[in-house]
């Protein structure tokens, strides 16, 4: 034994001498290698920060570990979101009591959540119609009898600021483009509104002149957007259990049992806030959070140039004495002459690096309060229209309650985009049947004297032959028609929908798309899986149980492919180190012919001259590799202090929150090291064979 | 007194691209146990072929070669190292001394090779015969600090530390100078007489041959004659070999 560690230390010796001797081939082999186990250590590190971060994402927002849903669904499920803007097909799930009770039982299983994603454009209505509808109210009350004289005047002068603006805006397209790109009855329009005689007719026939203002003027104000909301339908106390980084910002949760809708607030933000508005805080939070600046940023000078020529959406919602509030104020701040309140407006969006914190603070202090900021506001019902599984219409209406953020995620759009609303709403919106909802096609049928009949006895019970009461039996039909128009009635003046209750055994009971399932222990997702669809199969369900990795669709994918690219350009460096010492010690190898020939005459076996040279690259490799892993160390370690900034929204995601605080394990040190190793074994083998071949009687022919 | 080696027609042939090189054509020898042999001739005789054949780095094309009663042939590539390690110790025309290494690891290094010989063991011996060869002064030294003459007393060191029974010398005082060369022959003849190793060199230096108790001369790779020192140092280099002897 000892005279095998003598050995060994003759060869150490050797080596180290023979890598002094040539250290300019040392320093660049190692450089290499340095360099290459540095970049496993950094990388390896920063891939399993973003994998666990963007886990934490995905998992705390909404795909919770594992997303289970019907296995003869014809689409994969993506909870986040995929190329296609359409749902995913999905087949039901019918029982949700009973899959919520088959999952509880399985091991590992913390929590389910009853869930279905789909999407609907939903109106917001414009400002010129929410003006106009203020308007008809008014007037409606007005001849109800009561006295809203003055009232209708101000909305009246308002309208007609409105009829201004998009007058003004309509000769200016003219200007710039060519006739055409504004049709006749657009301009007769437009004509007649700005007519002198116009507002007298509107006090001889209010409703008439409404509904010209309605059905030809407010088409032309063109921000009516519709809101595409992405939604969740779920049991809302439920979730906010399970995905406990979800918060209220505005307003409330949905209280138990009432319908409603949550807004996300990222989304609430990005399309239901006044674009002006919105763009003036993506511009100060580029500034503060991110460290952009106007004057070296494209995206912020984009947005400071749309704040400048869009400010028309603002123009629309001044009646004339904002508008005058609006001119004293801009006049006064910005230290001009000018008279026109929109060019006012574009001189102060036109905001630059010194000016734009104390024009976001005249924005909110002095303009906002006069404004509409958010086009739908807490409080607010919204009617939401989607189309059903089978493809008719269904709409809902829901009051929104409030928005919601997830910790962390607040500025993220992937965590932001899903809106929430009750189940019971989604799945009538879906097309589900509902208790409630049978309950009352069967009131209806039996007013209508609706009976079902075998398909097989459709003629007899059509043409007689049934029975001698068809006939009275149609009749009294006919006559019951009365009744259930007048019942129809009656259901017209009961409490609205949005107000309505239901009991809270309904979210249990009935049919759901798919349930997030949160696990005590994430390390053992793949077995729990496994368990629950082995559960479902035993209790009659056909599960399909997907990690949320999977169900989180695209993004979930993205660490994946990062850690492709990273493996790629390992290998590709590790591959040129492997050439590189290879080549080294092949020409070491050749150098040292008579070396070597020497050591085999004098009698050193083979394996002697291989482990010579084996132990040579392990030295170099576990000398440069481990200063390269210290290297990694201490660059993960610098990133630490101050944490990666988080630049754009998907990178918010991934980090899960402003900046990622890259984590360090032992792994990925083992990782460098151990690849490291391998590559210097892996290239000590052409050497070593080339001076295994070496003949002793190379020894002889030596000159020194 | 007992064959240390044993040549018995032996040929040895190499092959040059096509061309075939007959280095050695039956060639047969015998040499006792503490004989101070010199094989002489001139550049291409086949001497470096011959102590190759001998120094078991190298078999026969033909024929057979025994080192202390071992056929060489039948023995594979493991055994002869083996074989080399133990029995044979080798001084070089280029001393080819491991660079990177001191001249006590230098010297050492065989011992280590044969995994015998504790640590401390093997520092007396190697120090006994840094001792012996006069460089006792330079242990710690680099190959490269040395002068000629005090590298070939290293390799002398080297390849006398495992006490083999047979040292093959190469042209020792090819690149010596000659009094440095004198020296070195002076110190193999005095360890051949007082340790009883058997010494085989090879030289084409005339001057050389009257250290030798026999002279074998080569030429074209066939043994001319067996002579004592005095013979051939009369008869004076191989010009000086009948041509009767000269092959073609």
């Amino acid at each position: 034994m000892r005279g095998y560690l003598d050995t060994l230390k003759v060869i150490v010796v050797i080596a180290f001498r023979n890598l002094f001797a040539s250290w300019l081939k040392t320093l660049i082999v190692g450089g290499i290698i340095l360099f290459g186990s540095a970049l496993v250590v950094v990388g390896t590190s920063l891939v399993d920060s973003i994998d666990g971060s963007m886990s934490r994402s995905i998992i705390g927002s909404v795909a919770g570990h594992i997303q289970v849903y019907n296995a003869k669904s014809a689409d994969e499920l993506a909870v986040m979101g995929s190329f296609q803007m359409e749902r995913a097909d999905l087949e039901q799930i019918d029982d949700f009591k009973k899959l919520r009770e088959t999952l509880l039982a399985v091991a590992n299983v913390k929590a389910v959540v009853p869930m279905g994603l789909s999407g609907a454009m939903v109106p917001a209505g414009n400002t010129v119609d929410v003006m106009l509808e203020k308007l008809r109210d008014l007037v409606r009350r007005q001849q109800a009898g009561e006295d809203v004289k003055s009232a209708i005047e101000s909305q009246k002068d308002h309208v007609k600021q409105i009829v201004d603006v998009l007058a003004t805006d309509m000769a200016n397209v003219g200007k710039v483009l060519t006739d055409k790109a504004t049709t006749p009855e657009e301009l007769a329009a437009i004509k007649r509104a700005t007519a002198p005689g116009f507002w007298s007719g509107f006090d001889k026939d209010p409703l008439a002149t409404l509904e010209f203002l309605e059905n030809r003027i407010a088409p032309l104000a063109s921000d009516a957007d519709m809101l595409f909301l992405r939604y969740i339908g779920t049991d809302p106390a439920a979730f906010a259990k399970s995905f406990d980084r979800m918060k209220i910002v505005d307003g409330t949760t949905i209280p138990p049992g009432k319908r409603g809708f949550l807004f996300a607030k990222w989304t609430y933000e990005e399309q239901v806030k006044l674009k002006t508005a919105r763009r003036l805080d993506l511009i100060r939070d580029g500034i503060l959070k991110r460290g952009k600046t106007i004057a070296t940023d494209l995206d912020l000078q984009r947005m400071v140039k749309q704040n400048a020529t869009e400010v028309k959406e603002i123009m629309l919602q001044l009646d004339s004495q904002q508008k005058a509030m609006f001119k004293t104020k801009l006049q006064k701040a910005l230290g001009s002459k000018d008279d026109d309140v929109a060019n006012l407006l574009a001189d102060f969006f036109r905001v630059n690096d010194s000016n734009i914190m104390e024009r976001y603070k005249f924005f909110y202090d002095e303009l906002a309060p006069s404004l509409t900021l958010y086009r739908v506001r807490v409080g607010d019902t919204l009617t939401i229209k989607g189309f059903t599984k089978s493809g008719y219409v269904q709409s809902v209406n829901l009051r929104v309650y409030g928005t919601f953020a997830f910790e962390g995620l607040e500025d993220s759009n992937l965590a932001g985009a899903l809106n929430l609303m009750d189940l019971v709403s989604f799945r009538e919106l879906y097309g589900f049947s509902t208790p409630e909802r049978a309950k009352e096609i069967a009131a209806i049928k039996a007013n209508a004297g609706i009976k079902e009949i075998d398909r097989d006895k459709v003629e007899a019970e059509l043409f007689g032959g049934g029975g001698d009461d068809s006939a009275a039996a149609a009749t009294a039909a006919v006559e019951n028609a009365d009744d259930v128009l007048r019942g129809l009635g009656a259901k017209g003046k009961r409490e609205k929908m949005e107000d309505k209750s239901y009991d809270p055994a309904q979210l249990e009971q009935g049919v759901i798309l798919n349930a997030a399932v949160i696990v005590n222990d994430p390390r053992r997702i793949r077995q729990t899986m496994h368990d629950i669809e082995a559960a479902g199969d035993k209790a009659g369900f056909s599960l399909k149980a997907i990690d949320w990795q999977k169900a989180s669709g695209l993004v979930g994918q993205f660490v994946t492919m990062i850690r492709a690219v990273l493996y790629v350009s390992v290998l590709i460096i590790f591959a040129v180190a492997l050439v590189i010492i290879n080549n080294a010690l092949v020409m070491a190898t050749l150098e040292r012919m008579a070396e070597i020939g020497t050591l085999r005459a004098v009698g050193a076996q083979r394996r002697f001259l291989l482990g010579m040279l084996v132990v040579e690259t392990l030295a170099v490799g576990a000398l440069f590799g481990g200063l390269g892993s210290l290297l990694g160390v201490g660059i993960i370690g610098l990133m630490r202090l101050r944490g990666l900034p988080a630049s754009n929204d998907t990178l918010y995601f991934l980090f899960s929150g402003p900046r990622l605080f890259p984590g360090l394990s032992p792994v990925n040190i083992a990782i460098a090291l151990f690849i490291v190793l391998m590559v210097s074994a892996i290239s000590s083998i052409y050497p070593g064979l080339l001076a295994m071949r070496v003949s002793p009687r190379q020894a002889m022919q030596a000159d020194e | 007194m007992k064959n240390i080696v044993s040549v018995n027609q032996v040929h040895k042939n190499y092959t040059l691209g096509t061309f075939v090189v007959h280095a050695l054509r039956g060639v047969s020898l015998d040499v006792a146990e503490g004989e101070f042999l010199a094989i002489a001739g001139p550049s291409g005789s086949g001497k470096t072929t011959l102590l190759n054949l001998i120094g078991c780095v190298d078999t026969p094309s033909e024929g057979t070669v025994q080192i202390d009663g071992n056929p060489t042939h039948v023995m594979s590539e493991r055994q002869l190292t083996r074989l080399r390690l133990h029995t044979i110790g080798f001084i070089f025309q280029s001393f080819n001394l491991v660079s990177v290494l001191s001249v006590f690891q230098n010297v050492e290094l065989p011992l280590l090779l044969q995994r015998s010989a504790g640590a401390k063991e093997r520092r007396s011996r190697v120090e006994a015969l840094l001792d012996r060869v006069g460089i006792r002064e330079y242990t710690s030294h680099r190959p490269s600090e040395l002068s000629g003459g005090q590298r070939q007393r290293v390799a002398i060191a080297r390849a006398l530390v495992t006490r083999p029974q047979l040292v093959l010398a190469d042209e020792p005082t090819a690149n010596l100078d000659s009094v440095t060369g004198t020296n070195i022959l002076d110190l193999m003849k005095e360890l051949n007489r007082t340790e009883k190793t058997t010494f085989i060199f090879s030289t084409h230096d005339a001057r050389v041959w009257s250290y030798a108790s026999s002279v074998v001369r080569l030429a074209d790779g066939q043994l001319v004659d067996r002579v004592s020192a005095e013979e051939a140092v009369r008869v004076g280099g191989v010009g000086g070999l009948p041509s009767s002897a000269r092959t073609t």
